[in-house]
């Protein structure tokens, strides 16, 4: 059964409307990422069901518990914060020991359960230091254990990496996943990072626009977007228009091929094939379509290699390959043959979010 | 730094700071271990000896003062905060009308002469106040304004503003997210506000509330003109020091020495709450003032304005006493100029010597403070380290202190500057040189010294990039700074009144006097020039500068 319930939820500042009727069932115990660009109304999701924001309309319910309307410090959802938020007049200790004083747990409970979640997030020796003697990362731990130790009904965090490094960023997302499996807490996880999205959820919510574009797990995502722009938000991803040509025959970058069957009779549509299915100078093993063209960029990152290729009737064409040394030897200006197969092929109405076409 | 300098810039701020050193030394250090000095010194022996201090410390007359001195340094400090941290929350947290006008009014309360307050709630609620007149022409006796609560009340509204200035802007720079997390965790908005808001803004607190005390411990004018008889141990200080005359000023000196342990104590306490407080402000994530309505909204309005109306009613009341008709010392009723007439008949020396003295004090503040917060900022020596602190000593040694210092230093050979001019000059300079060079040594930090290596990566040389560069950006800080020395010196009475003769008399000396003398037309009209030119600076200072109100605290 679903743990936190979004009934038709809008909200609207002046006349930019941040949520456009919002609804989301999000079950006990998942890891559910709201997942989007800048101005998606994703935060501001977040917010209302931590209840910094008042909905216009719409309802909450945290189990059976309608919660729309309970000011924040009575709804008992943990948060956790972009800017880590840990109190810097009080030392580690007593930012943990926070939420449960004032609940009024009994003074021997709350030692206990501070240190104890303390060691779950690897800062059991740090209980006396202040925030400023800690790094961004530990400050965040401590924003995580003070946000776990009062037991939350539901988890709800912010972009909590996104003030990190790089290195950092991935060793804590592993840590958090692995806290959140082993204390079954449903969480609902803020995130602009596609990648970090993908690695850390059960489900992905991609909202665009204060709308949710699409819901599902990390695979079918990233393999079966509903629509275009999550086509093109989430991952790499190349776009190419069909140009229908008479009654069965599309111009495809410059080719005239056969219509494929799903799109017969669509009118103009858009395709698009991700990166790492283009293959360079390597044969098809199955139906699909060839293309040559002249290589303008490479660049090697160790794990693959990344080619950027100027076909004709088309523009440039990205390709994702596993590095070998006959490929990295490619120079610019170069001649390759791309190919990629109909199969990896989706394609989508036309318009920024057109629907994906199956 | 960079590491190539042509030998001639550096041979320059060496220069600048042996010259920097010689001066502080000659000007701050010397004359407070001559003060030092005397304390131990048996008055008519001239031996070594902890008599005085005993007596200070053992004598009812002593320490009743040191009593009441600690009494109004809380009393102010107190009476300042409950002002300053509501009003500065109203501000910074709801929309309030008029925001800008309030802190106007605040800054202008802060740089008006400090005895005005005392001299003006004589005028309202003295014994012919003309508040304490009416209300008995109805039947209601008044309290008097004399004694201690009329002076912690005169100081609360003096020196507010500090306390209201540096907490608004602390509260203005509160990450949101510290108190949406109070809020998630459990917090309703009251234990929100004492949980995390004022622990978070405590340190601009403490910072605001110290300097209320060290000031309103300091304060001379106050207390002598509504104290009546209630001594502080600056008023007794000044007492003893004139009685004293011709002998050497022992006592003056053992009492003042107290006074400057008690600000250092107090300065001292506040350092050391600091020291485990280091809170990174974010300006990434600030708190959006939030609309109130109704009844509450009324409330927050009526708050702020009746906060800043109380502080700057002594000025108002200057201002129209200065207008009110007179023959003599005697108000006729009606409007008139004559308290302008007499002034400038009687007193034209005063403006005169007032504005030559603060504008040459002025003048050598903004350069001296240019240079040593230059020293102090690019090139950390252990010796600017030690200027640094050395500075930080004006800030609680009171000004009869330090005029009783001058008076044991310049007053023979070479070195006999007794009545003259450029003692009053010299007082005001180091004095004030600190807040001259804090104004810089702030705007030059947030210069990044790139900046200027970029220039000079372009091809200036170091000294073109300085001027070309460095100078410009630092000017706004370099005339708000002396903006601000210039008002406080043209307000400056503690230290001249015992420096002063007939020939260099200044505006606040002769106001003091006319107060003494019950000549209010003389005083108020005086009190208004000084008024207008430290508004006039005021206005300078709010119109070119960014960050506005910070410029004063």
């Amino acid at each position: 059964m679903a743990q936190v319930r979004l009934k038709n939820i809008r909200k609207s500042y002046g006349n930019h409307v941040a949520l456009k009727d919002i609804s989301l069932d999000i079950e006990s115990g998942a890891f559910f990422t709201l997942l989007g660009p800048s101005g998606c109304g994703k935060t501001t999701l977040l917010r209302a069901i931590a209840g910094f924001h008042q909905q216009d309309a719409g309802e909450i319910y945290l189990g059976q518990q309608s919660i729309g309307h309970l000011g924040a410090n009575k709804r008992n959802v943990g948060m956790v914060f972009q800017d880590y938020a840990v109190f810097p007049h009080l030392n580690v200790f007593d930012n943990v020991a926070f939420g449960l004083v004032q609940q009024k747990v009994p003074a021997n409970e709350i030692r206990q359960r501070v240190l104890s979640i303390l060691e779950t997030v690897q800062l059991g020796q740090l209980a006396k230091r202040m925030p400023h003697q800690l790094s961004g990362g530990q400050q965040q731990r401590v924003g995580l254990a003070r946000a776990l130790v009062i037991r939350p009904k539901v988890l709800l965090m912010d972009e909590p990496l996104s003030n990190l490094d790089a290195k950092l960023r991935v060793d804590l997302r592993r840590d958090i996943r692995l806290l959140q499996q082993e204390l079954g807490i449903t969480t609902v996880y803020v995130t602009h990072d596609q990648e970090e999205a993908l690695s850390i959820s059960d489900q992905v919510c991609v909202m665009h626009d204060g709308v949710v574009q699409q819901v599902g797990s990390p695979w079918v995502i990233y393999n079966r977007p509903s629509n275009r722009f999550v086509a093109s938000f989430v991952g790499a991803n190349n776009f190419f228009a069909l140009d229908p040509v008479g009654e069965s025959r599309v111009r495809l970058m410059g080719q005239e091929v056969d219509v494929p069957d799903v799109v017969r009779g669509r009118g103009r549509i858009v395709a698009s094939v991700r990166p790492e299915k283009v293959f360079v100078n390597q044969s098809l093993g199955g139906q699909g379509w060839q293309f040559d063209g002249v290589l303008r960029q490479a660049s090697f990152t160790g794990r693959e290699l990344q080619l950027s290729v100027d076909v004709p009737g088309h523009g440039l064409l990205d390709a994702l390959t596993a590095p070998s040394e006959s490929m990295v030897a490619l120079k610019p200006g170069q001649s390759v043959r791309l190919a990629f197969l109909a199969a990896d092929t989706l394609y989508f109405a036309e318009g920024d979010t057109g629907a994906l076409l199956s | 730094m960079t590491s190539r300098l042509p030998a001639a810039r550096i041979e320059f701020w060496s220069v600048v700071m042996g010259v920097s050193i010689a001066v502080i030394g000659l000007l701050l250090i010397w004359p407070i271990a001559q003060v030092l000095v005397l304390g131990f010194l048996h008055p008519e022996t001239q031996t070594f000896t902890l008599a005085n201090y005993a007596k200070v410390l053992t004598h009812r007359y002593y320490l009743g003062a040191l009593g009441n001195t600690l009494i109004i340094g809380i009393g102010g400090m107190v009476g300042a905060c409950l002002l300053g941290i509501p009003l500065a929350y109203c501000t910074a947290r709801y929309v309030v009308k008029g925001r800008s006008l309030i802190a106007t009014l605040a800054v202008l309360a802060l740089v008006s002469p400090p005895f005005i307050g005392a001299y003006s709630w004589v005028v309202v609620l003295g014994n012919n106040g003309w508040l304490t007149q009416h209300m008995k022409a109805l039947g209601v006796a008044l309290p008097t304004i004399y004694g201690i609560h009329g002076i912690i009340l005169v100081f609360s509204l003096k020196f507010f503003p500090f306390v209201y200035l540096m907490t608004e802007s602390a509260l203005r720079n509160i990450n949101r997210s510290f108190e949406e997390a109070a809020e998630n965790l459990g917090c309703s908005r009251l234990e929100r506000l004492f949980k995390v808001t004022l622990p978070l803004v405590f340190p601009a607190i403490s910072s605001g509330a110290i300097l209320c005390f060290v000031l309103s411990i300091a304060d001379f004018g106050t207390p002598s003109i509504i104290g009546r008889d209630f001594r502080t141990l600056s008023t007794i200080a000044y007492n003893q020091y004139t009685s004293e005359m011709g002998g050497p000023p022992t006592m003056a000196v053992s009492i003042s020495m107290l006074m400057i342990v008690m600000s250092m104590l107090a300065v001292l306490l506040q350092r050391h709450l600091m020291s485990k407080r280091r809170y990174a402000g974010s300006l990434t994530n600030l708190t959006v003032p939030k609309v109130c309505h109704g009844a509450f909204g009324v409330f927050v309005h009526a708050l702020c304005y009746a906060i800043v109306a109380l502080a700057t009613l002594p000025i108002a009341v200057v201002v129209y006493t200065s207008f009110l008709q007179t023959s003599g010392p005697v108000f006729t009723g009606g409007f008139g100029l004559n308290s302008y007439a007499r002034v400038i008949q009687e007193v034209p020396d005063a403006i005169a010597n007032t504005f030559k003295f603060s504008l040459i004090a002025t003048v050598l503040i903004t350069v001296a403070g240019g240079l040593i917060s230059y020293i102090i900022v690019r090139r950390e020596t252990r010796l600017s380290g030690l200027l640094d602190t050395v500075l930080m000593v004006p800030y609680v040694v009171p000004g009869v202190v330090m005029a009783i210092g001058f008076l044991l230093t310049f007053n023979q050979g070479a070195l006999d500057l007794v009545g003259t001019g450029a003692i009053i000059v010299l007082i005001l300079f180091i004095r004030r040189l600190p807040y001259g060079v804090r104004a810089t040594s702030s705007v030059l930090r947030q210069i990044k010294p790139s900046i200027e290596e970029a220039a000079i990566s372009l091809g200036a040389s170091p000294a073109r990039a300085f001027f070309k560069v460095t100078v410009p950006l630092m000017m706004p800080g370099v005339i708000a700074g002396a903006m601000m020395s210039f008002i406080t010196a043209i307000n400056e009475l503690s230290s001249t009144l015992l420096l002063y003769t007939a020939r260099t008399a200044t505006m606040p000396v002769r106001i003091y006097s006319a107060v003494l003398d019950g000549e209010f037309g003389i005083a108020a009209a005086l009190s208004t020039i000084l008024l207008v030119s430290s508004g006039l600076c005021v206005f300078v200072v709010l119109r070119f500068s960014r960050s506005k109100e910070g410029n004063f605290v």
